[in-house]
Parts: structure tokens; sequence; C-alpha cells
């Protein structure tokens, strides 16, 4: 009993400290309401007085958004200022004085402006709401001279997006758009108000951060009729930073007017850097449709396009690789030693599995045909052989290696990553495990393999540069306006191929002979003086019972896709290149001649043209 | 305490904490009203952050159900992982914010934003707890007893600092002082604090002030709180006055305030609701709020002292204090009797994280106090 009276007095028993505790909180409480009432109650009045005449606005001065370069710094992308004519509904006092005297002026016929007013008051009343967007000169000059002694009607000068090279590298440099609902609840802490425009794909959406910049503030003084009189302080904008791309605009347009076929992608990296030199995606779309904003026709026919022109091919476009994909399955078998490069298998034109017959592209047979022929001919049946030695995990251990099956990195919203089938997969998916003549398929790259062009080109760029599987770059720099690096690119290997030096040199002469070789599915991007390894491919799009007869008599949609990987490694400026062409027919016919004219230009060497048969 | 295992699940049903249950429901109705009444000028995005709201709302109170079906005492043994967690949330929040070049205070999850800073102050007062158990209402805390709990204290408010959210940071460092001080300081280790504290303010004060430039420390304190005062001229809290005064006794009526409707105020959704909720509902309404939290903070002590352990009273102690720290700082922030920083209102801004949490100070304190007969 002692002890707790003891506690008590010496104020350490929990319920006394608890009690002080309260009160304190209650006296704290208690200042919060003296304060309240001295506010309110006291200089209630006063402050009421001011809110009535509140005439200090805080105005937001948006800042300048970042330009888009190419890697020689020809301007891809920047900003050029917009008219438009808005009204804020809570000032605006005579509209049909508005009608009246600007109606004409701005070409809009009272009933619609009479309906753009009505519009307008559904919007918070103290924004403006815009009547007309894109503002001529001549009209900005005439509506100018008859703004006098209206209210709450304003001219407002916005900042759009100029792209100079209308369709080029569309896909890349992005859209922008209206801020959508979703978009300003997520940033509304940023500065992000309705109206403004935003990143809506492609580097504008990817480094939006980079490019905004930050809104500065300007503090004014109105009178009651909504005239400024003072500025009371104020503080700039800071200006967006500068993006700059590894790409090189003239390449990248001279390959967009040398692809004639319909649809398609080319994608060309450094292999040394993995610096993405051209990336090219077809159907494509003139930008500045989208900007200031793109007129609903516009966007219609876009969007209903079959050939979807608004998709990025190059890093959404999912192909089989098809023969490209004997690239992995050579390497594999040479890195797990299931074939010796003179190791040799009976090609008979045809393969019979399970009841069910396996043709090679070459309905008469290759003979007997080692590892070296089998890529320079592009040998389907030895590749079933091999295929069905190796089976699929180990065969997606290799694709895997070579980048393919996952997305690339490259840093462009909504990359897709493709599918290298696994055993695991097929029973995760089906229940099932990979069997014998879905084998068969997978080894020349067709079946359930889809991959992306940036991948082919990263597997492609991995050969050139003796085994190292790079990430590629779009963006080189990035620059703020004082001109300080904000970035810099630095190539990043993922990983080194478990490849050998024998290895690697059996593929390079392979691919060489591929172009060179007398009967090199290839020949046709032979070019002079330039040592060109590639490998072509043909990816079936429905599977036929008889090989037709030519291209032309199958409809487009049932053509196959072409599809040609080439390097160049010996010359100080390295190049790996893959071209698909959607229902292109043959690899070798159709998308080796697309990827000789790219190497030609790149090199500055005239174009040879087609070999003679 | 006699009674069979019948008689103490009755026990615990009957002297269910309604009061505050029925306290913290009130205050985030009021809020959602008042969020409601200043996203009506935003359009259509004001609806949808009043939604998300009530989203909140119904999920904490999910959150508050599922947490009540088991004894408090988990916490104590989970404290260790749960803090481990918070810390582990802030250093991943703290690189992304480096990646990203500004600050950064929040987890992308996709559905939501996920703000670890507003669970940090319950981590620590959880950490605490258990750490100061065995002192509280015995021993008074030694200078060697107060190493452990400082590094722990000190390791978030740190984190929360560099974000930076001085006024987070700022919070959870006064929840862990409040605990300490509770528990009890020995004397002469109280004349160490004391002498240490003494110098180090006046120290840095001084330093700050020789320094740093006049233009420098206003850049610094608007690189602090970007949203508040973006001039350095204190625009928005002579709008916030402004706001506030106008209210008068009675206010101007819901959806009537002019200070609101036209936008003047500042991040009025989020840290300056109560000068919507003064501008609209007057004397009154806020006089009604500041009641509801007295009374709040009354039953979280009530439930501190009826606590069957020292463990569970620390944890509704702290959870208490963290809710008055809230509404102190807010509400003398938005009235000008302190510095403007970041700290949002309990319950009645807008916020899912920093309702969530308040929720579960709430889910806490019932679940104090409805085991506290059961052994």
């Amino acid at each position: 009993m002692s002890e707790a009276l003891r506690r008590i007095v010496s104020g350490n028993s929990l319920k006394t400290r608890l009690w002080i505790a309260s009160a304190l909180m209650l006296v704290v409480v208690v200042i919060l309401v003296a304060r309240l009432w001295h506010l309110q109650m006291i200089r209630g009045s006063s402050l009421d007085e001011q809110s009535l005449t509140n005439r200090v606005r805080l105005i937001r001065l948006q800042s300048s958004r970042g330009r888009i370069l190419d890697c020689a710094g020809r301007v891809l992308a920047e900003n050029r200022p917009n008219f438009r004519f808005s009204v804020m509904p809570a000032e605006l006092q005579d509209s049909y004085e508005v009608i009246r005297t600007c109606g004409p002026v701005l070409g809009l016929t009272p009933e619609r402006m009479r309906v753009l007013i009505q519009q307008s008051k559904s919007i918070p009343k103290f924004l403006n709401y815009p009547i007309k967007k894109n503002v001529s000169l001549e009209q900005l000059v005439l509506v100018q001279s008859r703004l006098t002694g209206l209210k709450g009607v304003t001219l407002e000068a916005r900042p759009y997006r100029r792209y100079n090279y209308g369709k080029t590298l569309c896909h890349v440099l992005g859209t922008m758009g209206e801020i959508s609902r979703k978009e300003l609840v997520r940033g509304s802490r940023v500065g992000y108000r309705p109206g403004d425009l935003i990143g809506k794909s492609g580097i504008e959406k990817e480094y939006e951060t980079y490019l905004k910049g930050n809104d500065g503030w300007e503090q004014i003084e109105i009178d009651a009729r909504g005239r400024q009189l003072a500025v009371r302080s104020r503080r700039p904008a800071e200006a967006g930073s500068d993006v700059i791309l590894t790409v090189d605009a003239l390449l990248q347009r001279y390959i967009e007017e040398i692809f004639v076929p319909r649809a398609g992608a080319v994608v060309a990296v450094d292999p040394d850097s993995g610096r993405v030199l051209a990336i090219v995606s077809k159907p494509d779309f003139d930008l500045n449709l989208f900007s200031p904003s793109i007129s609903e026709v516009d966007w219609k026919d876009l969007n209903s396009d079959p050939l979807h022109p608004l998709e990025n091919r190059a890093i959404r476009g999912l192909y089989s690789p098809a023969s490209t994909f004997k690239i992995v399955a050579a390497a594999a078998a040479l890195a797990e030693k299931i074939v010796t490069p003179k190791q040799a298998f009976e090609c008979a034109g045809r393969f019979d599995l399970a009841g069910k017959s396996f043709r090679c592209w070459n309905q008469y047979g290759h003979g007997k045909v080692d590892l070296h022929r089998a890529i320079v001919e592009s040998c389907d049946i030895y590749f079933y052989k091999l295929g069905l030695k190796m089976g699929a995990d180990r065969m997606a251990k290799y694709a895997s290696l070579f980048g393919l099956g996952m997305p690339s990195g490259l840093g462009l919203p909504q990359e897709l990553p493709g599918l290298i089938p696994t055993s695991q997969w097929k029973r995760r998916n089906y229940g099932d495990y990979i069997k014998d003549g879905e084998m068969v398929a997978i080894s020349i790259g067709q079946g359930s393999v889809v991959t992306t062009p940036i991948q082919l080109a990263m597997m492609t760029a991995a050969l050139a540069n003796d085994g190292k599987l790079l990430r590629p770059a779009i963006v080189s720099q990035i620059r703020s306006p004082e001109g300080g690096v904000v970035y810099d690119h630095a190539p990043v290997v993922r990983w080194d191929l478990p490849l050998d030096d024998d290895i690697m040199s059996f593929l390079h002469k392979s691919f060489l002979d591929v172009v060179d070789g007398a009967k090199g599915t290839g020949k046709r991007c032979r070019i002079p003086g330039i040592t060109v390894h590639a490998k072509t491919g043909t990816s079936q799009v429905i599977s036929f019972k008889q090989r037709p007869e030519d291209n032309a008599s199958v409809p487009y949609h049932e053509r196959s896709h072409a599809l040609f990987v080439a390097y160049v490694k010996d010359r100080p400026k390295k190049i790996a290149l893959v071209v698909v062409v959607e229902h292109g027919g043959g690899g070798g016919t159709s998308a080796a001649p697309i990827a000789r004219k790219i190497l030609a230009k790149y090199y500055g060497v005239p174009d040879p043209g087609d070999p003679e048969e | 305490m006699i009674g069979s295992h019948h008689g103490s699940t009755l026990a615990t049903a009957t002297r269910f904490e309604w009061p505050l249950i029925v306290i913290s429901l009130l205050l985030a109705a009021i809020g959602v009203c008042i969020i409601y009444s200043a996203t009506v000028p935003m359009g259509d995005v004001g609806m949808s952050l009043v939604l998300r709201q009530i989203t909140w709302c119904s999920l904490g109170l999910i959150l508050m159900a599922a947490f009540l079906l088991t004894d408090y005492r988990f916490l104590e043994r989970w404290a260790v992982w749960f803090y481990l967690a918070v810390v582990v949330a802030l250093v991943v929040v703290w690189s992304l914010g480096k990646v990203t070049a500004g600050s950064k205070r929040w987890i992308d999850l996709g559905l939501m934003q996920f703000q670890p800073s507003e669970f940090a102050k319950l981590a620590v007062v959880i950490i605490l707890a258990k750490v100061y158990q065995d002192f509280a209402g015995k021993t008074k805390l030694h200078l060697r007893d107060l190493t452990k709990p400082f590094i722990l204290a000190a390791i978030p408010v740190f984190l929360v600092f560099v974000q930076p959210d001085l006024g987070t940071g700022g919070v959870i460092a006064l929840i862990a002082v409040s605990m300490t001080v509770f528990v009890g300081i020995e004397r002469r280790a109280l004349l160490v604090l004391g002498t240490v504290a003494a110098c180090a303010v006046p120290v840095a004060w001084l330093a700050a002030d020789r320094l740093l430039f006049t233009y420098q420390k206003r850049r610094l304190l608007t690189y602090l709180n970007p949203d508040y005062d973006p001039l350095g001229s204190g625009y928005h809290i002579m709008q916030s006055h402004i706001a506030i005064g106008s209210g008068g006794l009675l206010g101007k009526g819901y959806l009537q305030g002019t200070q609101n409707q036209l936008m003047f105020l500042p991040a009025k959704h989020t840290d300056f609701v109560f000068s919507i909720l003064a501008e609209e509902w007057g004397f009154v309404g806020c006089a009604t709020v500041l009641v509801l939290f007295s009374l709040l903070f009354l039953r979280g002590m009530a439930v501190a002292a009826m606590s069957r352990d020292s463990f569970g009273a620390l944890a509704a102690f702290g959870c208490t204090t963290i809710i008055f720290w809230h509404v102190a700082i807010n509400i003398g922030m938005v009235m000008g009797l302190l510095p403007v920083v970041g700290v949002p209102l309990s319950f009645l801004s807008y916020g899912g994280s920093s309702l969530l949490s308040s929720f579960l100070v709430i889910a806490i304190l019932v679940n104090v106090s409805m085991r506290r007969f059961t052994f």
C-alpha cells in the first residue's frame, strides 16, 4: 500500500501520468479554440470583408517543355505558340455582346457560340473554357481589337508541340494529349492542372518528368473588373530538359522512304554500345496530327486502320523469328556439344515423325548436310533433328541468353516480352509436356516462339560484338536548359554469352557465307567491299498443304512474313540490323534488298542492286 | 478475476469501445463532406477524389474489423518485423526518389499509392511500446536505457526527413519524445538531455543564420514544402486566415465558401481542409470537430489506463499521441500558430494512407480496450 502511495506522490504511477497527459492535451485544444475564437469572432468581420474583396491571385507561369533532338542535334520536337479564345464563366457578364462582336471574326455562327458558352458553365467556373482553339494570326489581331470592355474573355497563348520531321520516328517520339482524369488524380501533387498537355506515348511519356520542367508562380493584384494592377512577387518558370536521342534522323528518314511494303519494322543498332541507330515501324502517321489536338476524323481513321499504324511494331510487333532463330539453335548445339561442326544429317526434303510429315523449304532435299551448310542453305530438316536431340529447355536457355522472350529494356512504354516456350510454361498453361511435333516447330523458330524486332536486333548485335548481350538505348543524353548534362548514356552489358572463340568464328563464317556463298539464301544483300553477315527467315502465317508456286497468287494476309538479320563487324562503324516485312514472302527475296540499301547508305557506298541469277 | 470462458467473451462484447468507433466514423464522414465541397470546383476530378476517399474509409473499416479478431499482443510479437518492413519501404521510397530526381513519398501499387511514412508512425509506437513495457510504471529511464529507443526512432525520422517530408518526420519525432517522457526519465538523464538540447538549439540556429543567406533559407523552406509557399511570401497562409476568419460564428454555409469555391486556398482538400470547415461551417462547426477530437483523446487515455498490461497501455498512449500531434500541428498550422509544414488532419484530410493509418490507430485502441479482461 505504501509502495503504491509513494508511486502516486512521485508521479510515477501510470494513471497519474495519464491524467497529466490528458490535461495537457486539453490545454492544447483550448489554445486552438482560443485562436479560433480570435480569428473568427474578433477579427472575423474584417477578414470577411477581405474575402469579399479578395483580389490577389496566384497565377501559374507554365514552364516550356524540353525539346527532343536526334544524335546530330537536329530538332525533332519543339514548342510553338498556339492561341486560343476562351471564356471564364465566373467573370463573363454579357455573353450576347461576346457572341455579337467575336463570333464573326472567329468564324463561328451565333448558335454554335451560344452552345459553347452554355457548355462552359458546366466546368469549374473560375477556369478558362476554350471556345476556339488554333486562332490564326489574322483572327488574333481582329479579336484583340474588340476585346476591350468585355469581361471574362481571354486570348491565351498556349505552347503546342511541333514535330519538324512529321512522320519520322513517330512511334518513338510519341504523342501528347490533354491530361486524363486518372493522371490528374495521380499527378495533382506535381502541379498538373485540368487541360494541361502530358506525354501519352513514346519518349514524350517516358521522359515526361525531364521534359516538363517546373512551373513558376506570379502573385498579382487585380481590380474589380479583373484587370491586372500590379505584380506582387514572382518566381520564373524553369524550362524542361532537352532529350537527345541516339537515332540519326537522316538514316531513319532514308529507311522510312525505301521501306515500301505495307507493314513491317526495321531496327538498326550499334553492336558495341547498344545505341539504336534507326527504329522504324510501318505503317506510320504524322505526329503533327496530334498537336495541338487530333481531330475526330483523323483519330477514327488511325484507330480503324486494319494495319494499326499507331502500334510501334519495333517493340510491340510479335513475329515468329523463323529461320533467324537458327542462330540460337546453332549456338546452343555447339555450346552444349550436341553436334560437331563436321557431323552431317540426311535431308530428303521431308521428315516423318509420329505419323506426321514435316517438310524442308527445299522439297527436293539438301542431301547430306553439315551445320555450316544447314545454316547457309537454311536446311530445316537438319534443325528438326538437332532440336529433337536438344529439347525445348536447353533451347530456351540459349534463346534467353540471346535476349529473346523478355523485354529488351529499351525504355519505351509498353514493350512486349514475346515468348520462348519451356516445358514449365507448357505445363503451367496447358498441363502437358512439349511434344516432339512441337519441338520440331520450335527448332526452326515457329510454333509458339514469338519475338519482337528489337530483341532480334540485340541478338544480332550480340553476335556482331562477339558475345555480349547489351541493353539497347534510345536516349543518348538529357541536357538541362542551362546546358548541364542530367543523364549520359553508358553501354550496359546485360551478360556475356557462354560461347567460346571457336564457336564464334564458326558462326561468323557461316553467316558470312549466307551472303557470299553460291547457294546462300541472303545473296541479295551482297555489297562489294563490305563483309555482310546475315541470316534470312520466312515465317509462315498459315500452313499450306502444297507449297504455293509464287507469292502473288496468295492473298495478302496469308503470305509469309519475311525476316532478315544482318551485321557488319570488321569496320570501325559497326552495325546490327533486323528487317521484318509483314506478308512479304521470302526473307531472302523481299527483306534482304531493304537491308542491303540500308547498309549501302550507312557506309556511303552506291547500292549495287540485286545480283543477277 | 473469476469467470468462465463464456463470461469473458460476454464481457468483451458488452465493454466494446463503441465511443471511439462512433467518433472516428463521424470525423471521417465530416471529412468526406468537406472534401466534396473542396473539390466541387475541380469538376469531374473532384468527384473521383471523393469516391476514392469513401473507398479508403470502407477499406479502413474492413482492416479495423479484421484486426480486432486477434489479440493485440501479436503486435508485440511482430513489432520488430513490422518495424523492419516500414524501414525497408522507406528506403525503397528514398531510392526511388533519387532515381526520379525529386521528392518522392509513396510507392505505386497500381490501385493506390502507398505512403510508408504514414505507417512509420505506427511502427515507431509499437516498437517503443515493446521496448518501454518493462519500464512503464516501475522505474524511470536512465541514460543508457535511452540509446536503443533513440536509434529506433531516429532511423525512420531521418528517412522521412530526407524524402523530404518535414512535417511527418517531425510528428514521428514528437511521438517518440511523448512516449519517452510518458514513461519517465530519471533526473540525472533529464539534466544531461536538457543541457544538450539547450546547447544544440542555439548553435543550430546561429549556424543556419550565419551560414545561409536569406534567399537560401527561403529556397530551403520552399524545397521542403513546395506546395505551400511557392513564392515565399506567405500567400497561402494569408488566404487561409481570410478563409477561417470570414467564416464567423455559423459559417457561410455548405458549398458557399468563396475562398474555397474560387480556389484561393492551396492544397485545400489535403492539408488545408480545416480552413474550409472554418469558412463554411464557422466557429460552431470547428468547435464541434475539436470536441470530437478531445473526446477521442480522452477515450484513448482511458483505454491506456484500463489496459491489462503495460505494452497495451503504452501502445494506446502512443496511438493517441499520433492523432493528437496531427490535430495540434495541422490546426495550429492553418491558423498561423505554427509554420506551414505538410501534416494532414487525421480522418478529415484527403489521402488513403493517412486515413488507413488513422483507422488502424482506432483499431489498436479498441483492441486494447476489449481484451482488458482476457488473460
